[in-house]
């Protein structure tokens, strides 16, 4: 209603073609709400009668048909005056009275996401025509800028991270959500080699997670081997199965690849689910053996025969938490020891094959590179480095169930890589805080946190397609230095 | 045989001999029995109207099809006769045959010196031990990374991209672009280069530097090239040896002055219909005067 009164003399071609459209939906949202909202269902002592609600009907019809001509008064170049209309409408929908409150949210949010595509047409208009690619542009020096930053900025947050255990308001909480970021930062920089670097789209990574943490507490079961002698186990283990994965699946391109990713991972937690003798089919492993401390001393109270506990050997009081602490040294050093790896080799023959094939295959054969070799590689070293996390989950739990290795852990793992932006480290580390840590920090928000984390994929999926930190810096440079780097991008993006 | 005679007159060794050769898809035979030689030292261009099956050779002698019938022998660098039509195609590329695309085939998310590293996979995946060296940051390895970098700015001086080493090549113009996608070819140290419309989009100062760069690798590497080709004034200019395919058939071979008068290759490029009047470009590309009579 505002809206429209405060563009009613502005266009004459205009208003009607948008009342129109905006007539057009309301008359749909009638058609949804009059069946779905107008009439609802009540058990009363008579038995089951309906309720009329029409009121609500009215006033969401209402919503929809004013939300719709602002959307279109927006496209058609009124961004200010509808700004200041959602604003004005907002306001009004915070203090005017509502039936029920689901209402007064859905009014409020309507005129918020109206209000910021008004605020983004405006400022679209102010730049003259910048399009996606201007954004996309302004998207890449940012991610640029942040690569650069982290430089300094890695290094101190890896000493936050060494130091977070002593920190004051470290409790064992903290220090599990520690953990478990660690876990998923070291997954997602695992599957960053071969989704990222690689540009295979692997969704059944989870699978190689389940040979690392099915290997160790096997050999641990069957043969009580120890958690350091099963580590390396768990890796070569994990990188075999992706040998045998890769050797028939690599000769597939694109979505069918992912296929069959897909249909490996769901094969190895039925197979992990089935096979009753060995693994304990869905009761899964308990009695895990924790870690002890490098074969030395064991984090107990009491340590076995001819063992010495790991506070009596440093003279330190007995703390349960001792063993947290040591758990979360251990994840902080795998994950950086694959991060290590990943910059490495990125600057090696291998790394840059598996980004000249996600450019260019064909161009890839005819510069000599034995495609499949390479991609093997990728995926077997991939493979690996789930592996070792797997075998740290299996430690960590102390029990394992083909239950903690559903498709939705694969999907996670991708949701951090490919929101981070693909091939992007820091990129990696900023998606799991956002994934794992926000969803963490709100678990009292129950499940509206799993609605808002979708709506926050599908945001940042329309605004920043590749990724939030999606820039590649090249591996070699010929002109090094920063000044010249800068004088390159400033070049480029004159070009 | 006028392949032999030519090869008996001058003395550069044969390095490429392609004897009967045919590709068949489904019922189209696309190449049907094309023979011809390419010598190391010399510009050997492909050329035909569209259709012909320029590329088809091409993309046999690459590895990238494997050919119904026919023997592609080809001398390596050490003496040895490889049998292209039995090899995988990244091997082909390993024992010294180098290709372009017609359409532009770099890796363009990649930096420019990037694409040449790429380019020289083999010799250093080899340094880095499988990137074990490589990890360890060995000195050999970084020796023959150095190589590389210096080989990679040769070429990228060769080609005139020395001061966009660092750009994504994705971002160059299209003119460079083909450039690098020829300095890339050569920094896999071909023995013969092959090469499927380098001139394509070119304008025609672009088209005179790129045959500059091509006489100067001919002259310059001593290797072979081998051309697919539609820019007249280029082939005419720097080929020794033109071979003229239509219809997946060798309708002559020979100098570029031999094959320009040649009867059967006016007709293949101007149709029977001796009353049509020449365009007046392509005509003055094959060097035939106007006279309405055609040929």
């Amino acid at each position: 209603m505002t809206a429209a009164t405060l563009n009613a003399g502005a266009s004459r071609s205009v208003l009607p073609a948008a009342l129109k459209e905006a007539a057009i939906a309301a008359v749909v949202a009638l058609a949804l709400t009059l069946p779905f909202v107008g009439l609802r269902t009540v058990d009363s002592p008579q038995g089951l009668t309906v309720v009329t609600r029409f009121g609500e009907v009215a006033i969401a019809v209402a919503l929809v048909f004013i939300g719709r001509l602002g959307l279109v008064l927006v496209r058609e170049g009124y961004a200010a005056a509808v700004l200041g209309a959602s604003i004005a409408a907002a306001v009004v929908f915070w203090l005017a009275p509502f039936p029920t409150p689901p209402l007064r949210v859905i009014a409020l949010g309507g005129a918020g996401v109206i209000a910021i595509r008004a605020a983004l047409k405006l400022r679209d208009m102010r730049g003259g025509a910048a399009g996606q690619q201007a954004r996309d542009n302004r998207a890449d020096r940012f991610a640029a800028k942040v690569q650069e930053l982290t430089r300094w900025l890695g290094p101190l947050v890896v000493l936050f991270a060494v130091a977070l255990p002593f920190m004051p308001f470290a409790g064992r909480s903290v220090i599990d959500i520690g953990i478990l970021l660690l876990t998923y930062i070291m997954l997602g920089w695992g599957l960053n080699i071969i989704v990222g670097y690689a540009g295979l789209l692997d969704l059944g990574y989870v699978a190689f997670y389940a040979v690392g943490a099915y290997s160790y507490a096997l050999l641990a079961q069957y043969f009580g081997w120890s958690f350091w002698a099963c580590l390396p186990l768990a890796g070569v283990l994990a990188a075999m199965a992706g040998l045998m994965l890769g050797f028939p699946v690599l000769r597939l391109r694109g979505d069918y690849f992912a296929i069959v990713t897909l249909g490996f991972g769901e094969i190895i937690r039925i197979v992990l689910l089935n096979w009753y003798d060995f693994t304990g089919g869905p009761n899964g492993i308990s009695g895990i053996p924790r870690p002890d401390f490098f074969g030395i001393a064991d984090f107990t109270r009491n340590p076995a025969e001819g063992k010495v506990a790991f506070h009596e050997m440093f003279g330190l009081e007995f703390d349960p938490l001792q063993r947290i602490i040591f758990l979360y040294y251990l994840i902080l050093v795998l994950a950086l020891a694959v991060n290590f790896f990943t910059l490495r080799i990125r600057k090696l023959p291998i790394g840059r094959a598996w980004e000249a094939l996600r450019e260019d295959e064909i161009a890839c054969t005819a510069l000599g590179i034995d495609r499949t070799r390479i991609k093997l590689a990728a995926f077997s070293i991939s493979a690996m480095w789930g592996g070792f996390a797997g075998a740290f989950f299996a430690t960590r739990q102390g029990f394992i169930s083909p239950e903690s290795f559903t498709f939705l852990e694969s999907a996670i793992i991708l949701a951090i890589v490919v929101l981070g932006g693909m091939g992007s480290q820091v990129g990696v580390v900023v998606a799991t805080l956002i994934v794992i840590g926000l969803p963490e920090a709100f678990r009292e928000l129950s499940e509206y946190r799993m609605l808002a984390f979708g709506m926050g994929m599908v945001l940042i999926m329309v605004w920043r397609p590749s990724g939030l930190l999606a820039h590649r810096e090249p591996t070699v440079l010929l002109h090094g230095g920063r000044d010249a780097r800068r004088k390159r991008a400033a070049a480029e993006a004159r070009a | 045989m006028t392949a032999l005679d030519t090869a008996a007159a001058t003395a550069a060794p044969v390095l490429l001999k392609v004897e009967h050769l045919c590709m068949r898809f489904g019922g189209l035979l696309a190449v049907n029995d094309v023979s011809f030689t390419a010598k190391a030292g010399q510009i050997t261009a492909v050329i035909g109207p569209n259709g012909a099956g320029k590329t088809t050779v091409f993309n046999c002698i690459t590895g990238f099809y494997r050919p119904s019938a026919g023997r592609l022998s080809f001398r390596g660098d050490d003496g040895t006769v490889h049998l292209l039509e039995r090899l995988p195609g990244y091997r082909i590329a390993g024992i010294g045959v180098a290709r372009t695309f017609q359409n532009i085939r770099l890796f363009p998310r990649m930096s420019v010196l990037e694409n040449l590293m790429v380019a020289q996979h083999r010799p250093l995946m080899r340094a880095s031990a499988f990137s074990v060296a490589g990890l360890l940051g060995l000195p050999s390895y970084r020796k023959a990374e150095r190589e590389g970098v210096e080989l990679a700015r040769h070429w990228l001086e060769r080609t005139g991209l020395v001061d966009v080493a660092d750009w994504e090549a994705g971002n160059l113009p299209y003119g460079a672009q083909r450039r690098l996608e020829i300095a890339r070819a050569m920094c896999t140290r071909p023995q013969l280069l092959c090469l499927d419309e380098p001139a394509a989009g070119l304008n025609p100062r672009e088209s005179a530097e790129l045959a500059d760069l091509l006489r100067s690798i001919r002259d310059g590497e001593g290797i072979g090239v081998l051309l697919i080709e539609h820019d007249m004034s280029v082939v005419m200019t720097i080929s020794d040896h033109v071979v003229v395919l239509d219809y997946g058939r060798k309708i002559a071979e020979g100098s570029p002055e031999a094959v320009r008068s040649d009867a059967a290759v006016i007709k293949a490029y101007l149709g029977e219909d001796e009353d049509d009047p020449l365009p007046p470009e392509v005509a003055a590309d094959l060097g035939v005067r106007v006279d309405g009579e055609g040929a």
